[in-house]
């Protein structure tokens, strides 16, 4: 049988959490259900399931384009009983922001980091921004608690990942910092840009605002390398496909 | 340092109040158990004691740390929340911030995300060490059976056993009579082989202070604590006698106390300037 089509989309911020007003990103996600009604989960764990935040799910993710549902780990006897069959009959799951210290130990503690592996496999659209991002990947970079942490994830992707990802931000110093000391080589994104992977791979990067930018770290030796990946504003409908390569944009000598 | 403050024996005494079930609202028995709280910590850090609220196991509502705020802002005290959820609107020292308390307080909602978010966050030894310095532990619900070996949890809808972090020896079941099925849960865990322990209704509590068996107490007419113990399958249950927590005059009332003395007083200045 052949492997059905693996994908996240990792945003670095955006979406209806972060751009009211702005529904490019969503939009993209959507669409890569090729459903006309697709089935739409939102886990809203890190955030402690937020009552306005899931409010403003069901306001962005409305009936007449989707089949929107919510999981509510804080309140397990109002949701679906079954989470495991809940969660691999979804065509997309939505992760929100927060603290994706806190979204890891309740996903742990409910055995959900093992269902959304099971529902990758089986072709589950996994995406989400901020915490929603990080969570996917094997390290991540935290700065929800003020200074910044290299903390584990899940490790569906086999990358290191860090959102909010703007020019000049303590985070980005941070990030650098944590390659240099040994973590392991992988992908920024501004807010309003989303790294979409297929399998493993990173497939393309999108974004809902012209400037956004998704990047790719290595460390060679001492030096951290970024480069800067090509990117679709999906705004524009005549832009060209972006590049299938990143193109090098500058290397950071080690401090 | 709090710590340092009120006690000032050289082994601070361990107190842990466990509550069945009671909410920060204007109700007598409501306000019975606030006062009691308020006393505790008063018992430890003097005229303006520093209590703060844990609201994780509800995911940090507002509508708790609201309540919470409301029953205590106006009372001599030093209210204050950790909200493990928002520290990135708002950063503060974790640590330090919970070791500088008269009393923390747990509010209610899921055991097994509690538990978690307290273990991803490395809070579980900061409250050990709390209880160890004299900091008075308290909660209801989830933040009173997170202190034993064992609760009943209806974390992931049903009421099922979960383990907790074992401060304190033996098991406790909460919401006791009010929520029967929750209590028949409790009654076959033990038959079972689950350590024994107590059960606590809505505005029944257990106070723990020092060695030794702890002192029940009610806020409400009916409202008890059990303990349950189990031997060969056989399970044993048997109220305790609790003392009787009077609720304090409402605030508005000690308000229009106040103001009435206030109105004396202007008057009194306004009569001796002439």
């Amino acid at each position: 049988m052949e492997m059905a089509s693996r994908q996240i989309v990792a945003f670095g911020g955006g979406g209806f959490s972060m751009e009211s007003g702005n529904p490019l990103l969503d939009d993209y996600v959507l669409g890569l259900t090729r459903s006309e009604r697709p089935r739409v989960c939102f886990l809203p764990s890190a955030s402690g399931d937020a009552d306005h935040y899931i409010v403003r799910f069901y306001r962005a993710f409305s009936a007449h384009r989707c089949e929107a549902t919510h999981v509510s780990l804080f309140r397990r006897e109002q949701g679906p009983s079954d989470l495991r069959r809940h969660l691999l009959s979804q065509d997309l799951i939505y992760v929100g922001g927060g603290s994706v210290v806190s979204l890891l130990g309740v996903w742990r503690a409910h055995g959900i980091d093992s269902i959304l592996r099971e529902a990758w496999e089986a072709g589950v659209i996994l995406c989400g921004l901020s915490a929603g991002s990080l969570c996917w990947f094997a390290e991540a970079l935290s700065g929800f608690h003020g200074q910044p942490r290299r903390l584990r994830a899940l490790g569906l992707l086999p990358f290191s990942n860090c959102v909010h990802y703007e020019r000049g931000s303590k985070r980005g110093e941070a990030y650098h910092g944590f390659l240099r000391e040994g973590m392991r080589g992988g992908y920024a994104a501004e807010d309003g840009a989303a790294l979409h992977f297929r399998g493993e791979e990173l497939s393309r990067v999108v974004a809902s605002r012209p400037q956004a930018r998704g990047y790719r770290l290595d460390v060679a030796g001492t030096r951290v390398v970024e480069m800067r990946i090509a990117t679709t504003y999906l705004g524009d409908r005549d832009a060209p496909p972006a590049a299938p390569l990143p193109e090098a944009l500058s290397t950071a000598p080690a401090a | 340092m709090a710590a340092a403050r009120g006690l000032s024996a050289a082994t601070p005494v361990r107190r842990i109040l466990a509550l069945g079930g009671h909410e920060f609202s204007s109700r007598p028995a409501d306000r019975a158990v606030s006062e009691l709280l308020l006393r505790l910590a008063g018992e430890h850090g003097g005229e303006r004691p520093r209590i703060c609220i844990l609201p994780t196991a509800s995911g940090d509502t507002s509508d708790q740390i609201a309540s919470f705020y409301t029953a205590f802002s106006e009372r001599s005290c030093e209210p204050s929340d950790v909200s493990l959820f928002r520290l990135g609107r708002r950063p503060l020292a974790l640590r330090d911030h919970l070791l500088a308390q008269d009393l923390i307080y747990v509010g209610g909602g899921s055991l097994l995300n509690l538990l978690a978010v307290w273990e991803a966050h490395d809070i579980a030894s900061i409250l050990s060490l709390a209880w160890r310095q004299g900091i008075v532990l308290a909660g209801q619900s989830a933040g009173a059976m997170c202190w034993f070996e064992a609760g009943i949890t209806k974390s992931s809808g049903k009421p099922l056993a979960a383990a907790g972090l074992g401060l304190l020896g033996g098991s406790l079941c909460v919401h006791y009579n009010n929520e029967p099925e929750r209590r028949a849960a409790y009654l076959d865990a033990v038959g079972d082989g689950m350590p024994g322990g107590y059960g606590l209704d809505d505005h029944a509590g257990l106070l723990w202070e020092g060695e030794g068996a702890p002192a029940a107490v009610t806020a409400r007419r009916g409202a008890r604590a059990y303990r349950v113990s189990g031997r060969n399958g056989k399970v044993a249950e048997s109220p305790l006698p609790a003392r009787f927590l009077a609720a304090p005059a409402p605030a508005a009332l000690r308000e229009d106390i106040a103001e009435f003395r206030r109105i004396k007083t202007m008057r009194k200045r306004a009569g001796w300037l002439g």
